[in-house]
C-alpha cells in the first residue's frame, strides 16, 4: 500500500512538472493571457515566420489551431466549446455559416488596404459585398499532364478526357462535386445545375469516360502523379502545385471553356473576442509584402493584386496558376447546394464509380 | 543442447510476426535520417529533421500536454477503476455482478467513435467548455473499464480464507484492506495504470472529438498536419516516441520484479518474525 502510495505521487509529481514545463513553453510562445488570438488554420496553410512577425509587431499572441476540413471545422464552432477569433472556411461553407447565422460582419472601416484585393476575386456569389469575408487565396479545378506521356497543348479542353488515346491513364480526384462539375461544364452546363435530367445526362457522359479512369483517388494522388503513375489527373490547382515541386515532367492546365475556382476566406466566426487583435492580423495579412511572403510559402494564388506584383515574375505570369482573365470570368464558383441536390450528386458519382467499362 | 531440441516450426511463425509489426516502424525511423523531404527515396544520412523537432515549440508543447494528459488521466482511472473492481467483486448477487460487468465490457467493446460522439454531445449539453478538462475527463471514462478487467482477475484469484485469517487475527476492516487486499492486487493495478497510460497515449478518435481552445494532443496535430503531407519532422518524432516506450518498457519490467521480489522479502522476513514468535 505504501509502495502503492509513493508511486502515485511520483506520477502526480511528473504531472505538476510536465504542467511547468508546458506553462513555460507557451510563455517561451507568448501567451500572455488576454493579449491573444485564436486562430483556426488548415494545416500548414500559414507562413510561421509570418506569425512570429505578427507577434512581434503588435505584441499579441497567435493561438493556432488547425483542422482538416470544413465540416469539422462547422461542427465545432457550431456546437460551441471554442473560441477561435479567426478561421478559413471554403467558399461554400462561407455561404452556409452565413446562412447560419455564424458569421460577424466585418466592420470594413478597420480594414487599411482592402483595395489590394482584385476586383475579380471579391463580390463573388457567396458572399456578396463581402460582408462577411476576406479572400485569403485561390485556385481552380483543372488537368495536371505529365509530358512524359502527353505532349504540351494536346490537353485544351475538357473533352479531351474522352479521348480514346488516354485508355486506362486518367486519376480523378475522388470528389463528387468537381467530377460531375467538370462533365457539366463539358457539355457547356453550369456546375451549379440542379436539373436531375441534366445531371443524369452528365453522369452517362462520365460513365463513357471510365474506361479512361485508373483510379478515383484522395490525397495519394500527388504520390502517384509525382511517381510518373499516370499521364494526366483532375485536380485543384493546390494539390497540382504540390505535385509539380515534386516532378517536373507535371504541368497544369485550366480548360478554356472555364472550371470551378475555389475560395478560402478569412472570416470571423460568432465565437470571436478579440476584436482589436483580430482586425490588426487582418491588417497585417492583407499588407501586399506579407500577402506575398505567405503566398509564396504556401505556393497557392493569392487573390492580393498588390502581392502578386511583389512575387517574381515567373510566378506572377504563370497561365497554370493565375490564368487569364476571361477563363476566371467563365469559371464558376460552387454555392451551397440544398441537401437533396447534394444527394443527388453523390448518389449520381456513386453510381458512375461503380459503373463498369 | 537443450535450445536445439526446443527448436519448433512455430518460432518461424512467432520471428514472422514480429518482422510484419516491427519493420513498419523501423522503416518509419529510418526515413527520419533522410536528408530529402518525403519517404520515397534515402538521400544521406542527417540529423537535421531532429534538430526541426527540438527547435519547434509548439510540437513539443504537445508531446509534453500529451504525456501530462496520460500520466494524469490514467493515475486518476486506475484510483477509481480499483475501487470499482473491488465494489464489483464484493457484490454477492450474481445477477448485479455480471450486469455491472458486462455494462463495464460494453464500454470496452463500444467503437471510439460512438465514445467520442456521445462525449461531445454530453459536454456541449453540460456547457463545459472544450479543452483540456474535456479530454483529461473522457480519457479517464475510457480507461476506467480497462482498469477494472486488469484489477478483477487478481480479486477473483485472492482466497477468502486469507482474508478470515486477517479478521481471527484481530483485524480490521482498513488493515484487511491496506495490509492483505492491496498488496495482493498490486501486480494487477500496475498492469492496469500501464494499460490505461498507453490507451490515453494513443486515443485519436474520443480526443478528436471533445479537443478544442488551442489545446491538442500528438495523434490529433498528426492528423492535422498531414493534410500537406507529412514531413520528416513526424517520422523523427515517431524515432524519439519509440525509444521512450522501449525505456517505459524497460521501466515496466523492473517495477513488476521489484513487486516480486519485495514480496519474497515479505515472506522471508514473516517466516523469521514467526519463528520468534514461536
Amino acid at each position: 500500500m505504501k509502495r502503492l502510495i509513493s508511486m502515485a505521487a511520483i506520477i502526480l509529481a511528473a504531472v505538476l512538472g510536465l504542467a511547468f514545463w508546458s506553462h513555460s513553453l507557451a510563455k517561451a510562445q507568448g501567451a500572455t493571457g488576454d493579449n491573444t488570438l485564436n486562430l483556426a488554420n488548415w494545416g500548414d496553410y500559414i507562413d510561421p515566420a509570418l506569425i512570429k512577425k505578427f507577434e512581434k509587431q503588435t505584441g499579441y499572441h497567435v493561438n493556432l489551431e488547425t483542422f482538416d476540413s470544413n465540416e469539422a471545422m462547422y461542427t465545432k464552432i457550431q456546437q460551441g466549446g471554442t473560441s477561435y477569433d479567426l478561421t478559413v472556411p471554403s467558399e461554400y461553407m462561407v455561404e452556409k455559416m452565413r446562412n447560419a447565422k455564424m458569421l460577424v460582419p466585418l466592420d470594413k472601416s478597420k480594414l487599411k488596404d482592402l483595395s489590394n484585393f482584385g476586383a475579380l476575386y471579391m463580390n463573388r456569389s457567396f458572399d456578396p459585398g463581402n460582408k462577411y469575408s476576406l479572400p485569403y487565396f485561390w485556385g481552380t479545378l483543372g488537368i495536371i499532364y505529365n509530358d512524359k506521356f502527353v505532349k504540351p497543348g494536346e490537353i485544351q479542353h475538357w473533352n479531351d478526357l474522352w479521348k480514346s488515346k488516354y485508355r486506362d491513364n486518367i486519376m480523378l480526384i475522388d470528389s463528387a462535386r468537381d467530377i460531375m462539375g467538370f462533365s457539366l461544364r463539358s457539355m457547356g452546363k453550369s456546375m451549379n445545375t440542379t436539373d436531375p435530367n441534366t445531371l443524369a445526362l452528365a453522369k452517362a457522359k462520365l460513365d463513357q469516360m471510365s474506361p479512361n479512369v485508373k483510379a478515383v483517388v484522395a490525397d495519394e494522388i500527388k504520390m502517384y502523379m509525382a511517381a510518373d503513375e499516370s499521364a494526366l489527373a483532375v485536380d485543384w490547382s493546390g494539390e497540382a502545385a504540390d505535385m509539380m515541386a515534386n516532378n517536373s515532367h507535371l504541368h497544369y492546365v485550366v480548360p478554356s471553356e472555364g472550371s470551378n475556382l475555389w475560395f478560402d476566406n478569412l472570416v470571423i466566426p460568432k465565437t470571436a473576442k478579440h476584436f482589436k487583435a483580430i482586425y490588426a492580423f487582418l491588417n497585417f495579412l492583407t499588407n501586399a509584402k506579407n500577402a506575398a511572403q505567405n503566398a509564396d510559402y504556401v505556393g497557392y494564388s493569392t487573390p492580393n493584386v498588390a502581392a502578386l506584383k511583389l512575387l517574381p515574375k515567373a510566378v506572377r505570369n504563370d497561365k497554370q496558376f493565375y490564368p487569364d482573365e476571361d477563363v476566371i470570368k467563365k469559371s464558376e464558383v460552387y454555392s451551397d447546394l440544398a441537401p437533396k441536390t447534394v444527394g443527388l450528386y453523390n448518389d449520381l458519382y456513386l453510381e458512375f464509380k461503380m459503373y463498369r467499362k | 543442447m537443450k535450445s536445439l531440441k526446443k527448436w519448433k516450426w512455430t518460432n518461424l511463425y512467432l520471428i514472422f510476426v514480429f518482422i510484419m509489426l516491427y519493420v513498419p516502424i523501423a522503416y518509419l525511423i529510418f526515413y527520419s535520417f533522410s536528408a530529402g523531404d518525403t519517404m520515397s527515396n534515402f538521400h544521406g544520412f542527417t540529423w537535421t529533421h531532429y534538430q526541426e523537432l527540438f527547435a519547434d515549440t509548439r510540437m513539443i508543447q504537445i508531446v509534453v500536454d500529451t504525456l501530462m494528459l496520460a500520466l494524469l488521466s490514467s493515475l486518476i482511472a486506475t484510483i477509481v477503476g480499483t475501487l470499482g473492481a473491488l465494489a464489483i467483486s464484493r457484490t454477492s448477487r450474481p445477477v448485479v455482478k455480471n450486469s455491472i460487468l458486462s455494462l463495464n465490457n460494453i464500454l470496452m467493446v463500444s467503437p471510439d467513435v460512438i465514445i467520442g460522439a456521445s462525449f461531445l454531445i454530453f459536454f456541449t449539453a453540460l456547457h463545459i467548455p472544450l479543452g483540456f478538462l474535456s479530454v483529461l475527463l473522457s480519457h479517464i471514462a475510457f480507461s476506467i473499464p480497462i482498469v477494472v478487467l486488469m484489477v478483477l482477475p487478481r480479486l477473483q484469484e485472492m482466497s477468502n480464507t486469507m482474508l478470515d485469517a486477517a479478521r481471527d487475527l484481530g483485524s480490521t476492516n482498513l488493515q484487511v484492506l491496506t495490509r492483505v487486499i492491496m498488496p495482493f492486487i498490486t501486480p494487477g493495478i500496475l498492469s492496469g495504470f500501464f494499460m490505461a497510460f498507453t490507451y490515453s497515449l494513443d486515443d485519436f478518435a474520443v480526443t478528436f472529438f471533445v479537443t478544442g481552445n488551442g489545446f491538442e494532443t500528438l495523434s490529433v496535430e498528426i492528423y492535422a498536419r498531414a493534410r500537406q503531407g507529412i514531413s520528416l519532422e513526424i517520422n523523427a518524432l515517431s524515432g524519439v516516441m519509440f525509444l521512450f516506450s522501449l525505456v517505459l518498457v524497460v521501466g515496466y519490467y523492473f517495477i513488476q520484479r521489484g513487486t516480486k521480489s519485495h514480496k519474497a522479502k515479505l515472506k522471508a522476513k514473516g517466516a523469521v518474525t514467526n519463528e520468534a514468535t514461536h
